[in-house]
């Protein structure tokens, strides 16, 4: 019996050795395990080539292919490996791959002049021929595309048509000033690669991405790390790093303590984390605006129907404070601004002088009582887990329990959270804890707040801004277009149909070994808009 | 021997079948929607409508599982709802690294409970037991995803002795880098097994002191020590077969927290993200996998126990 037995444990140890071996080939060498370590403390600000840079991230890419990303990872991976045509920036424009976009006279064609000399990463020249097929598959409805929605305009399809290698022509079939928004959006893909793909979703080639962007796609470990290389023929010049690696860390708390150990280099830290983690002297702590909007949602269609009456929604509005909950969501006035507009500060046309009700605890018992809403009973609805939409939960239910009204907090997973947030069936809460990216164009707010929208999780319905929205849409004049927009957002705020609670900040914690983050420019989502222009101090 | 083997895998079908029902039922009740988990503010409502037709989401639940057996019965085990990779190449690929680190976890915990239980047990309610079983009670009570935190800052952070993270350094791949890589995680496993393991072992050894064949041994004059090593562990190794059977199915299933502590990408965590986006096929892929591997391990520990234990294959 004992042969049995130690036959059973040599099998044990004989799976062990063997699966480990399985996975990598044993070249056996003494590896140290922090990358690039951190005693490399030199203090030179020229730009220098070289280096690798470790990027945290919370997940496994999705898709490294531009025209599927929604997730944050897969977008900021796809921003280093991709180039854009464009970029905007506070109004402004940066060219990327495109040379110019210009509108013609009618506003109803606009022309995309592509850079000359373009390649991607395999080598083949990137035309015209390219971002008409882009466009193409997006409007394919075979092709799972997100954006398609976005290139239809008033029912009918924008048209891209090549005009010569470097320059494309899209026809609109009526005017947007949208537009612009919408192929800020796009990124081209490798016609020569995909052209024979049915389903370019599910196609293998995803795996081995051919981009145009400063860095090229190396290697991808499942559920470990992806790693991209300098991409020397960059048309922005030879990026300075050798390479970045996105490191994949679920666990929020072990990839804090990675940072600080030298195994990632730069990664989001949450508020709570942030002083910590600035606190050991080794990290740069960039906070700036995420272009996103932290809001509490009143549900106009709950059975109760409490919160249909305008009145009801200022008596809440009245009874918080905005910098207490920023506080207590956020920490620090640092990491949120106050916000009073649904349109956030990146957008055209914002304007954070509008009515606003909050902070007069009388006022809001006296509305309360003459409206019949005293002691009554709302729910709330919150992702468990979200640290800052808890206290924020917690702090609503608070205050308003100071001026008579009961809240209960119901905390669901984040799946289910989401699916009932976004059911426009859902009667049974009255608040909610939400926030939004809608990008710089205020059209895209048109979903959120028009009469009858899928995304109206308020179910606010006002002809007056469903006509505002429509004339916004199309109107050509840019001074009358932020008119509308400004009685919009006055219209929307003195309504009370959403309580903004802050423009959020992102916590990005960088290695101060690192230089060129402003050249790179801070993006919301994706981090940096170009990594080429990181490198190692 | 043969008929009970091949009874034995027959009846697994129907049991197979059986769990990808309840599996299905589960994920389709579960609140959520696999589409909403992808769904952004700024998408169109008729692009939602348009992927969840083309991904077959629109159908009734029924008839989604019957779509998805036959796939299954062919042998396509279908794509991630959200990666749109085939299910059967993920897990395949994740395999080595939860196999690997199970398998050591579970030998490690084995090799330090027999030791451990058998003093213990012999030793009832003297300082040696109540030490083992103080720790076995700690073991039990810590969270293991706090214990892993902890040993990272301790080893990791503190003394740099191993990296936090992670299976490899970036871009290297020796087996020498992986172990080293491994060290944490499979430490943190083997006390989650240890402690069920220690206890019991203990009450097995401290049931078999009493019997017949352990008197006699003291009558001719053994000493203990020999007792307890030659005669009483052997009896008390034959139940480890059946938790080692047990513990075939977690060899696929992972360790969901540990991965996911020490981004070890195991299937445990690739498990996290689907059940996470509501990917039923992944979740169903998974959990066919590890249930086939639980029977067959059980299986394999009735055959193993037939053939240390004479007494068990004659009473069949």
């Amino acid at each position: 019996m004992r042969k049995y037995l130690s036959g059973v444990i040599i099998l044990a140890l004989l799976t062990m050795i063997v699966s480990a071996c399985g996975s990598g080939d044993s070249s056996s060498s003494s590896s140290s395990n922090t990358g690039t370590s951190s005693d490399t403390t030199q203090t030179t600000d020229q730009p220098k080539d070289g280096g690798n840079l470790i990027i945290g991230v919370a997940a496994d890419p999705v898709i490294l292919n531009p025209n599927y990303a929604g997730d944050r990872v897969s977008l900021t991976i796809d921003q280093a490996l991709y180039a854009p045509l464009f970029q905007v920036n506070n109004g402004k424009k940066t060219f990327y791959l495109a040379d110019s976009l210009e509108p013609s006279a009618d506003k109803l064609t606009y022309t995309l002049k592509l850079k000359s000399g373009l390649t991607w990463h395999d080598g083949e020249k990137l035309t015209a021929d390219d971002v008409v097929f882009t466009i193409d598959k997006i409007l394919d409805e075979k092709q799972n595309s997100m954006l398609r929605g976005n290139f239809i305009i008033g029912g009918k399809p924008i048209q891209a048509v090549k005009v010569d290698d470097t320059t494309v022509e899209f026809k609109l079939p009526q005017v947007s000033p949208a537009f612009e928004a919408t192929l800020v959006q796009v990124t081209p893909i490798p016609k020569h690669i995909f052209e024979n793909e049915a389903d370019i979703e599910k196609s293998p080639k995803n795996n081995t991405p051919v981009g145009s962007g400063p860095f090229k796609f190396k290697e991808y470990k499942t559920g470990e790390y992806v790693t991209l290389d300098r991409f020397d023929n960059y048309f922005g010049g030879k990026p300075h790093l050798d390479s970045i690696t996105y490191r994949i860390s679920k666990d929020a708390n072990a990839s804090n303590l990675a940072l600080q150990n030298g195994e990632i280099n730069m990664k989001y830290v949450d508020p709570q984390d942030a002083a910590t983690i600035e606190s050991t002297g080794n990290f740069e702590m960039k906070n700036y605006s995420e272009g996103r909007l932290s809001y509490l949602i009143f549900n106009e269609n709950s059975d109760t129907g409490l919160l249909a009456k305008k009145e009801v929604r200022e008596a809440l509005s009245y009874a918080l404070n905005r910098e207490e909950l920023i506080q207590v969501a956020y920490t620090s006035p640092d990491y949120a601004d106050p916000a009073k507009s649904f349109v956030t500060p990146d957008g055209l046309y914002h304007d954070n002088n509008v009515t606003t009700y909050d902070n007069d605890v009388n006022k809001a018992k006296e509305l309360l009582q003459a409206n019949g809403a005293t002691g009554k009973k709302l729910r709330i609805i919150v992702s468990g887990g979200n640290k800052a939409q808890e206290a924020i939960a917690l702090y609503v239910q608070q205050k308003l329990k100071d001026v008579g009204v009961e809240v209960e907090i119901q905390s669901m997973d984040a799946s289910a959270y989401s699916t009932k947030f976004t059911d426009p069936k859902a009667t049974d809460y009255e608040l909610a804890v939400g926030g939004y990216i809608m990008g710089f164009d205020p059209d895209a707010y048109s979903i959120l707040y028009t009469s009858g929208s899928d995304s109206n999780y308020t179910h606010y319905s006002d002809k007056e801004v469903d006509q505002l929205f429509t004339q916004g849409a199309s109107e050509a004049d840019d001074a009358k277009r932020g008119e509308i927009y400004k009685k919009l957002q006055e219209k929307i705020a003195s309504d009370a149909v959403i309580y903004p609670i802050a423009y959020t900040k992102t916590i990005v914690a960088v290695d101060k070994k690192f230089g060129g983050l402003d050249e790179a420019v801070l993006k919301p989502v994706v981090i940096f808009e170009d990594p080429s222009k990181l490198y190692l101090k | 021997m043969r008929r009970l083997i091949v009874r034995r895998l027959l009846q697994t079908v129907p049991m197979l079948f059986f769990v990808s029902i309840v599996c299905f039922i589960l994920v389709k009740a579960a609140p959520g929607d696999p589409v909403r988990s992808f769904v952004t503010p700024n998408m169109h409502a008729a692009d939602i409508e348009r992927i969840r037709h083309n991904l077959g989401l629109d159908k009734p639940a029924y008839i989604q599982y019957f779509i998805w057996l036959k796939e299954c019965l062919t042998g396509n085990f279908g794509y991630s709802l959200i990666n749109h990779q085939p299910v059967l190449g993920q897990i395949l690929d994740r395999l080595p690294a939860t196999a690997g680190l199970m398998a050591s976890a579970i030998a490690l915990a084995v090799i330090l409970a027999i030791p451990l239980g058998l003093l213990a047990g012999a030793n009832r309610s003297r300082w040696v037991d109540k030490l083992v079983n103080m720790i076995a009670y700690i073991g039990i009570s810590l969270p293991l995803f706090w214990l892993a935190i902890l040993m990272v800052y301790f080893f990791s952070i503190k003394m740099h002795w191993l990296p936090s993270m992670g299976m490899r350094t970036i871009g290297t791949s020796s087996a020498l880098d992986i172990i080293r890589h491994g060290i944490l995680p499979c430490s943190v496993l083997a006390i989650g097994f240890l402690t069920v393991y220690v206890r019991y072992i203990r009450s097995s050894t401290i049931s078999q002191l009493k019997e017949d064949y352990v008197q006699i041994q003291y009558a001719f004059g053994s000493n203990k020590r020999t007792i307890l090593f030659r005669h009483v562990m052997k009896h008390v190794l034959l139940p480890i077969i059946t938790l080692l059977g047990m513990s075939m199915g977690d060899l696929v299933a992972g360790a969901i927290v540990t991965e996911t502590v020490f981004s070890w990408p195991g299937i445990g965590s690739l498990g996290m993200t689907a059940v996470r986006g509501m990917d039923y096929p992944v979740i169903m892929g998974i959990t066919l996998f590890s249930s086939v591997l639980l029977i067959l391990g059980n299986l394999l520990a009735d055959i193993l126990y037939g053939i240390v234990d004479p007494r068990i294959k004659s009473t069949r």
